[in-house]
Formats: C-alpha cells, sequence, structure tokens
C-alpha cells in the first residue's frame, strides 16, 4: 500500500541505514540549469533491499550518487549508517565511500587489462590490506558469486552476466554497509539477472547491511523488499510491497 | 594497488608500445647526439692528447690548438730565459701530402720533435723505437697512417718501407698509436729538424713552443710570466683544450646544429609520450572515476599515475641509453663518427625524460582531480 510522502523531520530511527532530508541539487547554472533532486525526503532501512523506481531523467541515478557519497549535493541533509555526509569534507567522505559502500555500475566498469581476482581486489587494495590477503579474500568471493575457476579470466573472456557477477564480487568484497547498483541488470538476460538479484537480496537480509537498487526492469520488481517511486525530481510514493507498484503511472 | 596500475598501463599493449617508442626515442636522440657532439669536441683536442707538454706558447692571436700563426727560431730563446721556466722545446706542426706507392695523395700531419729531448713525442709505440727518429729521413707513423698510407702495397705499411712527402723520401722507423684529432688525418711523426725537410720552406717554421715550469713553480704562474715578459700567448694544456672547444662554439655552427637536434629529441619526446600517455590516462578514465567512487583518495590516484609516467619513462630511458651505447661502441669500433658519452650526457638525459614524464603525468593527474566520482553511474 502506498503511504504518502514527506515523513516528518525527526532524527533517523535506529533501524535507519539511509536518512536523505530536504535534498536539492541542480546541475548547470542559468539558462542550462536542470534541478534534478527538489527537497528529496528519502529512507533506506537495514537489512532491507530497497528499490528506487521512475521515468527516466526523474533524478534516480542523481539520488543514488548524493547518497554514496560521490556527489556534492546544494541544500539538505544526508545520513548513511550514521556518517552526516553534508557535514563531512571531501577527505572524510572519500574514506567512508572506501569502507561504507559497495558499487555496483550498469556497464560494470572492470578494468579490462586487469583479471577478475585484480579486479575483486581493488577495494581490498584500496583500504590498504596486502596483496596476499586481497586475493584470498577475492578468491573466497569469487567462488561465492558463482566464479570459482575463473580467477585468471579478464573481463573479456567472461560473458555479461559473468563480469556482472565479478563486479559484485568486487561490490561486497569488503563487506561494505550500503551496496548501491545502479540498473545492475538491465546488460542482462533475464536468468542472469536473477541470478545477480538472488545474491544482492541474499547480502540485504544479513545485518546491518542495506541494498539500494536503481533499476526499471520489471523483471526484477519482485526482488524489492519495499520501492520509492520518483518522478521530477522528488520522491512520489513509497510502497511496502512491491506489488502495490506496476510501473503503469508513467 | 601500485602494481596493478603498472599492469594496467603495461597491458595496454598498443599505448605501450608508443609511449615506449617515444621515450626510446628521445633518449636516443638526445644521448647519441650529444655523444657524437662531445666526441667531434674531443677530437678538436687531438693534438693536446697527442703531443704532451705542460705549456704551450704560441702566436698571442692563436685561440686554438689547430690554428698555428708561425713564431720566429728566436722566440725560442726568449721564452727560455724567463724566470721559473725549466725547459722550452720547439715545434712544427702541419698539414702535408704524403705521396702513396699508386701515385696518389694522402694528406697527414706532420710532427716536428725536438731533436734533443723529442718532448712531446707519441706515448705508445707501436712497434720500433722513437729514438731512431735520429736516423736520417726516419719517420714514426701511427696506426691509422698504416692503414692510410698502404694502398698499392702488397702489405701493410711498416718498419724499413719508404714513401713521399714533398718529393722527399720518409723511411719508418717506427708505429705508434694516437688519439683522433678534428682533420681526421695521420699523425706522422719527425724530428725537428727532419720536419723541416720535409715541410715546404716558409719564412717561420714554428708552430708551437712547449715549456716545463720549473719545480716548485706552478704551471700557471709561469704561464702567465711568459705572456707579460715576451708578448707571447701561453696556456696550460688544460687551459688550451678549453679555449679550442671555446673557439668551437663561438666560430662554428656545431654547437648549434646539434643543440637543435637534441633539442628535437626534447620535443619528439614530450610530443609523443605526452600525447600518448595522456590518451591513456583519457582513456581509461571511467576506471580512474570507478576508482574514485570506490574511495581512491587523489593523493593515491596521483601516486598511481606518477608510479605509471615513471616506470615507463625508466624503462624507456634505459632502453634508449642501451641502444646509444650498443651504437656508440660500433662508432667508437669503426672510429668514425666522433663519440664520447660522459657521465652528465646519461644524467641530463634522465633528467629530461624525468621532466618529459612529469609533465605528462601531471596533465593526467590534472584531469584525473577534476573528476567527478559520479560520472561511473552514467552510461
Ligand atoms: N552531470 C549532469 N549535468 C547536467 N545535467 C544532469 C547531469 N546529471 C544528470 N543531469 C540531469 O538531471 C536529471 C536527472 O538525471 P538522472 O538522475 O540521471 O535521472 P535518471 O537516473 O532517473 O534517469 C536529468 O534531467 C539529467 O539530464
Ligand atoms: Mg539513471
Amino acid at each position: 500500500m502506498a503511504e504518502a510522502l514527506p515523513s516528518s523531520p525527526l532524527a533517523p530511527a535506529a533501524d535507519i541505514a539511509v536518512h536523505v532530508r530536504g535534498v536539492d541539487k541542480t546541475f548547470g547554472r542559468g539558462e542550462a540549469a536542470v534541478q534534478a533532486l527538489k527537497g528529496v525526503h528519502f529512507d533506506a532501512r537495514q537489512g532491507e533491499l530497497l528499490m528506487i523506481v521512475g521515468p527516466s531523467g526523474c533524478g534516480k541515478t542523481t539520488l543514488l550518487s548524493v547518497i554514496a557519497g560521490t556527489l556534492e549535493f546544494d541544500t539538505g541533509e544526508v545520513d548513511v549508517f550514521g556518517s552526516a555526509l553534508h557535514d563531512l569534507p571531501p577527505s572524510e567522505i572519500t574514506a567512508f565511500r572506501r569502507r561504507n559502500i559497495g558499487f555496483i555500475f550498469q556497464s560494470f566498469n572492470l578494468v579490462p587489462t586487469l583479471n577478475a581476482l585484480e579486479n575483486v581486489s581493488i577495494p581490498l587494495l584500496i583500504n590498504g590490506l596486502g596483496r596476499k590477503a586481497a586475493e584470498s579474500r577475492s578468491c573466497q568471493m569469487l567462488e561465492k558469486v558463482g566464479l570459482a575457476g575463473r580467477e585468471r579470466d579478464t573481463p573479456l573472456q567472461l560473458s555479461g552476466g559473468q563480469q556482472q557477477r565479478v563486479a559484485i564480487a568486487r561490490a561486497l568484497v569488503h563487506e561494505p554497509r550500503l551496496v548501491i547498483c545502479d540498473e545492475p541488470t538491465s546488460a542482462l538476460d533475464r536468468d542472469n539477472g536473477r541470478r545477480v538479484m538472488e545474491l544482492m537480496r541474499e547480502v540485504a537480509r544479513a545485518p546491518g547491511r542495506c541494498v539500494i537498487v536503481v533499476t526499471h526492469d520489471n523483471r526484477i520488481f519482485k526482488f524489492a523488499d519495499r520501492m520509492t517511486e520518483m518522478d521530477d525530481g522528488r520522491v512520489a510514493r513509497v510502497h511496502d510491497t512491491h506489488e502495490t507498484y506496476d510501473g503503469s503511472h508513467h | 594497488m601500485y602494481r596493478l596500475a603498472l599492469k594496467m598501463l603495461f597491458a595496454d599493449r598498443g599505448k605501450y608500445v608508443m609511449l615506449l617508442s617515444g621515450l626510446v626515442f628521445a633518449t636516443l636522440l638526445m644521448t647519441q647526439q650529444a655523444g657524437v657532439f662531445v666526441g667531434i669536441l674531443e677530437w678538436t683536442k687531438g693534438n693536446l692528447k697527442n703531443m704532451r707538454a705542460p705549456i704551450w706558447v704560441v702566436d698571442p692571436k692563436v685561440e686554438q690548438v689547430n690554428e698555428v700563426k708561425a713564431l720566429r727560431d728566436t722566440d725560442v730563446t726568449r721564452v727560455r730565459s724567463v724566470p721559473g721556466v725549466a725547459w722550452a722545446v720547439p715545434m712544427y706542426w702541419g698539414i702535408l701530402q704524403a705521396r702513396l706507392i699508386d701515385g696518389t695523395f694522402k694528406p697527414v700531419q706532420l710532427v716536428g720533435l725536438d731533436n734533443a729531448t723529442m718532448v712531446g713525442r707519441p706515448s705508445r709505440m707501436v712497434a720500433g723505437r722513437i729514438e731512431d727518429l735520429r736516423l736520417p729521413n726516419a719517420v714514426v707513423i701511427d696506426e691509422l697512417a698504416v692503414e692510410r698510407l698502404s694502398r698499392g702495397r702488397p702489405h701493410p705499411i711498416g718498419i724499413g718501407d719508404i714513401f713521399e712527402m714533398n718529393d722527399k723520401e720518409a723511411r719508418i722507423v717506427g708505429v705508434c698509436r694516437t688519439e683522433k684529432s678534428f682533420f681526421g688525418y695521420p699523425y706522422i711523426f719527425a724530428t725537428y729538424d727532419q720536419a723541416l725537410q720535409f715541410a715546404p720552406k716558409v719564412r717561420k717554421m714554428l708552430s708551437y713552443i712547449l715549456v716545463a715550469p720549473k719545480e716548485g713553480r706552478t704551471i700557471e704562474e709561469v704561464a702567465a710570466h711568459i705572456r707579460s715578459t715576451t708578448g707571447l700567448m701561453a696556456y696550460s694544456e688544460e687551459h688550451f683544450g678549453i679555449s679550442t672547444v671555446r673557439w668551437f662554439f663561438r666560430n662554428t655552427g656545431i654547437p648549434t646544429s646539434f643543440g637543435m637536434t637534441i633539442a628535437l629529441g626534447f620535443i619528439v619526446g614530450v610530443a609523443v609520450a605526452g600525447q600518448t600517455f595522456y590518451a591513456f590516462i583519457l582513456e581509461n578514465l571511467r576506471h580512474f572515476g570507478a576508482l574514485k567512487a570506490m574511495g581512491a583518495s587523489d593523493g593515491l590516484l596521483t601516486r598511481l599515475v606518477l608510479l605509471q609516467a615513471f616506470a615507463v619513462g625508466a624503462i624507456g630511458y634505459g632502453i634508449g641509453l642501451g641502444v646509444t651505447v650498443l651504437i656508440g661502441s660500433l662508432f667508437l669500433r669503426k672510429g668514425m663518427p666522433p663519440f664520447s658519452l660522459p657521465w652528465f650526457i646519461p644524467v641530463a638525459t634522465l633528467g629530461a625524460i624525468l621532466f618529459i614524464c612529469a609533465i605528462a603525468a601531471a596533465f593526467g593527474i590534472r584531469k584525473i582531480r577534476q573528476l567527478e566520482p559520479a560520472i561511473v553511474f552514467r552510461g
């Protein structure tokens, strides 16, 4: 059932993973200015897989970037697992991302000259882990996503579904509390999309974690615990179950 | 992460090879041309290396050792009478034509050594004895002369053989080794009196006066003394060498033309390596953006890019220098063209290459620092 927003600007409850209040973001200036986010209120809870849906250009990716700490916003407050991003200097936001965020991109973004194992170990290396430790943890992670034996393959030697699973392993290997996915299945066929989402749901269930997925792939809506529907730079509705959203509003 | 950064670059075969070739080529051009240039400058000092003396006295207008304005015979006595002079002896040096057995002529450099002391004699005899120069019509020739004057003979020319200079017979009594000189002609040594017999007669025949200071006197002090009392020019060996090199800088286009080639090497290096490296950064911008999104700090990314640039710079420099040394040793074995690689050439080239890499890296780093990590979410 759809609940109307905005909710009251209270401090985040204990089980809240991401807490966004009144965020504005405008790209460009003057004539060319595009207001991508218009006073967005948004919450994601620990232990859930939350989907952000809505028509193309409504600001989903922009909101995701703000939550991930990769994009500066103009006004408002963003709280992610207790870190107040609106108060942190850039260097600390970088450190925050390094420790707390796992990224999964639409176009996988694997480094083509590095093999699967090396790609997966990058977040650990950036976090200062030694090569040996990083590789052994990455190996386990690849096994978990069903890619045991493919450690030395480069992205080009892998199928699209396998590449995205490498990307998932990379997003999860440093055990981030928040995993951010932008259109993770749009380049995948139905079966691979399903496998990816099953993995993501398992991650979201782990205690103290949260997975946010931006998508307009209706084949995967059923994996959502809740859905946030955006329209024209605002959160229009929040659905407590995927069943009330059918994507027919646009 | 540093290892992965290097792998990112090395595995990008096309760019890596291009980058490396640019740097190898720049290194090669700079060191090799500088080596030939220094080699030429060394050749200009040939006379000073082949005829050794602490002090060289010449006409006041003479600025370099390959140029002769003859002195009067009495000048030797005048120099001898300068206080602090231990000895002063005459030397003849001139270019003559040697007539080969097949009737052709080859230019040679004839050196006349003081009959009694033979000051300025060649330091390394390969065959025969220098003292035999006192025999009638005797000459000692260098190994280059053996090569050049043997034409038309069944065997290489050697001790006991005869050739002609100025229609006068010269009999070889020894073979010596000499350093290459600017003119590139062989050296023929004779006594001073004998040399004057070979040389065409002119009013003044004395080329240099070679001098040594008395014990306890410094070379500079005695040279200064000679200058002030005789009005002649007196150079220490080292000073004459410097003056010779300086003369070539001022009066020939050699330094400019080499300077331009060396500058060209540098520019090519900057252009090729800089552009290719920048293209590599641009092509991988997405991945640098992803690293940035994943929490790599600007500091880390800067270090990664610097490592990539300097690693390829070091490898390119190493290969370039290796090839230069290889080519250089080939030159030296053939004796042509001149080549010399004193330590400051590789060091300066290394500096230039590192500078090129730093510039290339700087542009890439600037681009990466400006990068919004959010770009990784854009298709
Ligand atoms: N870097 C940018 N510069 C200018 N405009 C942008 C930029 N990023 C996004 N926009 C604009 O902001 C709006 C929201 O974009 P986006 O968040 O990508 O939407 P969605 O992901 O829902 O398709 C769009 O109108 C888009 O054109
Ligand atoms: Mg989008």
